[in-house]
């Protein structure tokens, strides 16, 4: 199995080049079939892979193909790595990823573009295992753009539209500022270490003692942070995810709550020993998580297109993750990341089923009722919703618990911006079920026509939703009487022989992490429960909430303003010297003096010259004589 | 008997350089033309010395006459624009021709060679059997051309000038 | 023989002088009139200040004739170019009731 272990790639890669060159003439059918296989059969595989990787000595088999690049004293190979970390995210990407096409089949079979559709997904799917699978960072870069390259396909899908076409762009350049950090982490920590191979920056990294971390080391991982940022949309480099809703929601689904943007907490969880050599940048990576967790949450309070609410609640929860990364907790954030995709791309994929039964209405404010035309999609959503809110049991009370925990410990300000965090998220949820399902429909003609969606649609919905219940039992805690398994299981990669930090659970004591738990839970469920009483008869109490506290509502609804302070301190003045260099140095400068001043000039000297010509005889044998002259005097002299 | 005919054809030429009724001015070159025969004189050919006359004076200066008073513009009418640039470079650059030329005949080696060589012998004297005989054998074909280059001209002037064809 | 002896008594010196003269009084005829008759007079001038020079020449050779011979020649080209040229001078008096070679300025630029 593991000679073909380049399949799993490969395929993806391959149904992408299928679709884009023959799609369209071998028509839907054939299409569907590609891109189903293409990623079936990579889950198949890579569940194959996790087994032997579990029977793999260190839990991790390395597979170099070729060199790929050798210069100087660079040399990068080209190959696979499969460990505990990179078989469960492959599983993840194939996984999901397999669900969402499923679903895609039902909800884009009218489109016009449907092969390109599928072209752009399975690349993206290809780009994404490289990223996971790469054995080098150069590698992991390929897949790293490449991911950002479908997602800027893939959201301008709607090419047409001028939304569209702004986003996805908007999408590009923001992942591009963060790539330049990414860049410069890699050269960092190539002056550094001499390697670009992640297996053996590992090993170097573990042989280095705690006082390495500050210089170099703590300037290549902040790098690194400013890539991941930018990827996975924290502040400062988060506003192009919210834009990103301008494409097809089965996209939103797996690109931006799945898989692409968890690639930077990916990257951490990756590099995690060097990480743990520079405390200075987990305790930014940490303050950035927790402050961008609350104040995505914040601004999801008062959204009315119920896919911008899920963007920014993707936002706060991938906060919630770098804050688990940047206390330490591994282990923790990589588990909400594996929870948070099965419940996240439930909710998008569920808010897709809404959006098609009401006619492509995303408008919180114009739906409602849909509880008894939509059964099947209801239920789902509000397994999901249970789980991102953290109510007990479900999938996401673990990992979100563990998180918040390890974050008390970390520093108690942290974990009141998580908690707080925590409530509006379970607000702002419930907030949108209620006005989704609940109360009377608000648009009589789209009620009427509403229906459930196709099984190709719902099965996902479903199999999603048992996954979210279910995916909590791999961080089921010590004090629940699980054994954190996920834990164990990541350990060797994410240490490679230096010794993570004290589990947390020694701090303390069990005593506190129940405090810790109940009191968030408490919170959740009030918050939740206050959301769902508010809104289940419509939106008739914001609206007075609008009237009696209007500057509030307006910062909130209006995102902080951020969107116009960007557009004002950057890309004003951008504009502007852009104009000006167009003005000055192109017009005048280029156009003026470089083409047309010599253009003028002949031609004044030719206005000159023409001076000469009087069409008088006279004149010209006087111009002869005088050339004579002139020769006489400079032979005779 | 040298310096005397100079004068007189540099004289004639001078004065029509300044003269401003055009009848006048052909008289001055008639005038130019005597002291050139007499220059050809002197120098031992009479052939020349007559053909200048009945040919240059007598029919070419006849001719042109002819021309002014056909047109009846005796003087010459006065300029549209004046223009000093083309008359204060003339005389600049004749002036200074003038010194060069001066200069160069004074200096040259050669002239002096040439003059030294022949001055004192008195060649005979040109006749037209001298004349015809070099004519009619070594430049026969040049004789033959001018001869049509004479009629060619005649048809063409004729053909110029008619009003219709 | 001393150069000014030879200008002023008739040596080979003192008819090139004379002729260039000439040619240099002809330029000067036709560079600062306008009347186009007289800048013909100038040509001729200048033809011969030509002749004056080559049959001093011939003579201060040994009387060669083919000076003669050639003067003969530069005669008949002048007639010739006296013919069509006065031809030319009534053909464009018709045209322009003019001999000001000033206003022949059709081809300024």
């Amino acid at each position: 199995m593991l000679k073909i272990a380049w399949l799993i790639p490969i395929l993806p890669l391959l149904g992408a080049a299928f679709h884009g060159l023959l799609g369209r003439r071998l028509g839907k059918a054939a299409v569907t079939a590609v891109a189903l296989g293409c990623t079936l059969v990579p889950l198949v595989l890579s569940a194959f892979a996790l087994a032997a990787v579990q029977a793999a000595p260190g839990r991790r088999i390395d597979l170099p193909y070729f060199e790929w690049m050798a210069a100087g004293s660079l040399h990068v190979p080209f190959g696979l790595v499969l460990d505990s970390l990179s078989s469960v995210m492959a599983l993840v990407v194939t996984g999901i990823g397999t669900l969402i096409h499923l679903y895609s089949v039902g909800y884009m079979w009218e489109e016009e573009g449907y092969a390109r559709y599928f072209c752009y997904l399975n690349l993206f799917v290809f780009f994404m295992l490289t990223l996971v699978l790469g054995s080098s960072l150069p590698l992991l870069f390929v897949g790293w753009e490449g991911v950002g390259l479908c997602s800027y396909l893939l959201i301008g899908y709607y090419f047409d539209t001028e939304v569209a076409s702004a986003a996805g762009l908007k999408a590009f350049l923001f992942n591009r500022v963060g790539d330049l950090g990414m860049t410069m982490g890699m050269m960092a920590l190539f002056a550094a270490f001499g390697t670009l191979t992640v297996g053996d920056l590992l090993v170097q990294a573990g042989r280095l003692g705690p006082e390495a971390g500050f210089g170099v080391l703590s300037f290549a991982t902040l790098m690194m942070f400013v890539g991941a940022t930018g990827k996975s949309a924290q502040i400062p480099l988060y506003l192009w995810l919210p834009d990103a809703m301008a494409g097809p929601t089965p996209v939103s689904a797996l690109i931006h709550a799945a898989t692409m943007v968890t690639a930077g907490i990916y990257l951490i969880c990756r590099l995690a020993p060097l990480f743990l050599l520079a405390p200075i940048t987990l305790t930014v990576v940490a303050w950035v998580g927790g402050a961008t967790a609350l104040f995505a949450a914040c601004i999801g309070l008062f959204q009315r297109d119920i896919k911008k609410v899920l963007a920014y609640s993707t936002v706060s929860q991938l906060g919630y993750m770098f804050l688990g990364l940047g206390s330490a907790g591994f282990a923790a954030g990589f588990l909400h990341l594996f929870t948070h995709a099965w419940f996240k791309a439930l909710l998008f994929l569920g808010a897709g089923s809404v959006i098609r039964a009401m006619h492509h209405e995303q408008d919180l404010f114009r739906m409602g009722g849909l509880r008894a035309k939509l059964p099947v999609t209801f239920w789902t959503m509000a397994i999901a919703t249970l789980c991102i809110m953290g109510f007990p049991g479900t999938s996401g009370f673990f990992s979100k618990d563990e998180i918040l925990f390890l974050a008390w410990h970390k520093s108690p300000g942290l974990y009141a911006m998580g908690l707080l965090g925590a409530a509006c998220t379970a607000f702002y949820m419930w907030r949108l079920m209620a006005l989704a399902f609940w109360g009377e429909p608000r648009d009589a003609h789209a009620f009427e026509h509403a229906e459930e969606s196709p099984a190709t649609m719902t099965a996902p919905l479903a199999i999603l939703a048992a996954g979210a219940l279910l995916a909590g039992l791999l961080g089921l805690p010590r004090i629940w009487g699980g054994s954190f398994a996920i834990e164990g299981w990541l350990e060797p990669a994410l240490t490679y022989g230096r010794p993570l930090l004290a589990p947390a659970a020694e701090h303390g004591g069990a005593g506190l992490a129940w405090g810790l738990m109940a009191l968030s839970t408490a919170v959740a469920l009030a918050a939740g429960f206050l959301g769902w009483r508010i809104y289940r008869r419509g939106p008739a109490a914001e609206e007075a909430f609008e009237g009696r506290f209007p500057a509030l509502y307006r910062t909130l609804a209006r995102k902080f303003y951020v969107d116009e302070a960007v557009e004002a301190c950057i890309l004003g003045p951008v504009r502007w010297g852009g104009n000006c260099l167009w003005k000055a140095f192109d017009v005048i400068l280029i156009d003026g003096v470089g083409v047309n001043l010599p253009g003028a000039l002949t031609r004044a000297g030719g206005d000159l010259a023409a001076l000469a010509q009087t069409g008088r005889v006279r004149n010209y044998a006087l111009s002869m004589a005088i050339g004579a002259v002139l020769l006489l005097w400079f032979f005779l002299r | 008997m040298f310096l005397i005919f100079a004068l007189i054809t540099l004289a004639g030429a001078v004065a029509l350089v300044f003269q401003r009724n055009l009848v006048v001015a052909g008289l001055c070159l008639v005038l130019c033309f005597m002291g050139v025969a007499g220059l050809f004189l002197l120098l031992a050919n009479p052939v020349a010395a007559a053909l200048q006359i009945i040919v240059y004076s007598g029919a070419i200066v006849v001719l042109l006459l002819f021309v002014v008073m056909l047109l009846n513009e005796h003087q010459e009418e006065p300029a549209a624009r004046s223009r000093p640039l083309q008359r204060w470079l003339s005389v600049a650059v004749i002036l200074a021709l003038g010194a060069g030329v001066v200069k160069l005949v004074t200096g040259s080696r050669v002239l002096r060679q040439l003059d030294a060589n022949a001055r004192s012998a008195m060649p005979a004297p040109m006749t037209l059997n001298k004349l015809g005989d070099a004519l009619f054998s070594q430049h026969l074909l040049g004789f033959e051309v001018a001869g049509l280059l004479l009629l060619a001209a005649m048809v063409g002037a004729v053909a110029l000038v008619k009003r219709d064809l | 023989m001393t150069s000014l002896n030879s200008l002023l008594c008739g040596g080979l010196q003192g008819y090139i002088l004379v002729a260039l003269l000439l040619f240099l009084i002809g330029l000067g005829a036709v560079l600062v009139r306008r009347s186009i008759l007289l800048q013909f007079m100038g040509v001729e001038l200048m033809l011969n200040a030509a002749n004056v020079a080559l049959l001093a020449f011939a003579r201060f050779r040994g009387g060669d004739p083919q000076g003669t011979v050639f003067y003969l020649f530069i005669i008949a080209v002048a007639a010739c170019e006296a013919a069509v040229g006065l031809a030319l001078v009534v053909g464009l008096y018709r045209h322009r009731q003019s001999t000001d070679t000033d206003r022949a300025d059709a081809l300024k630029q």
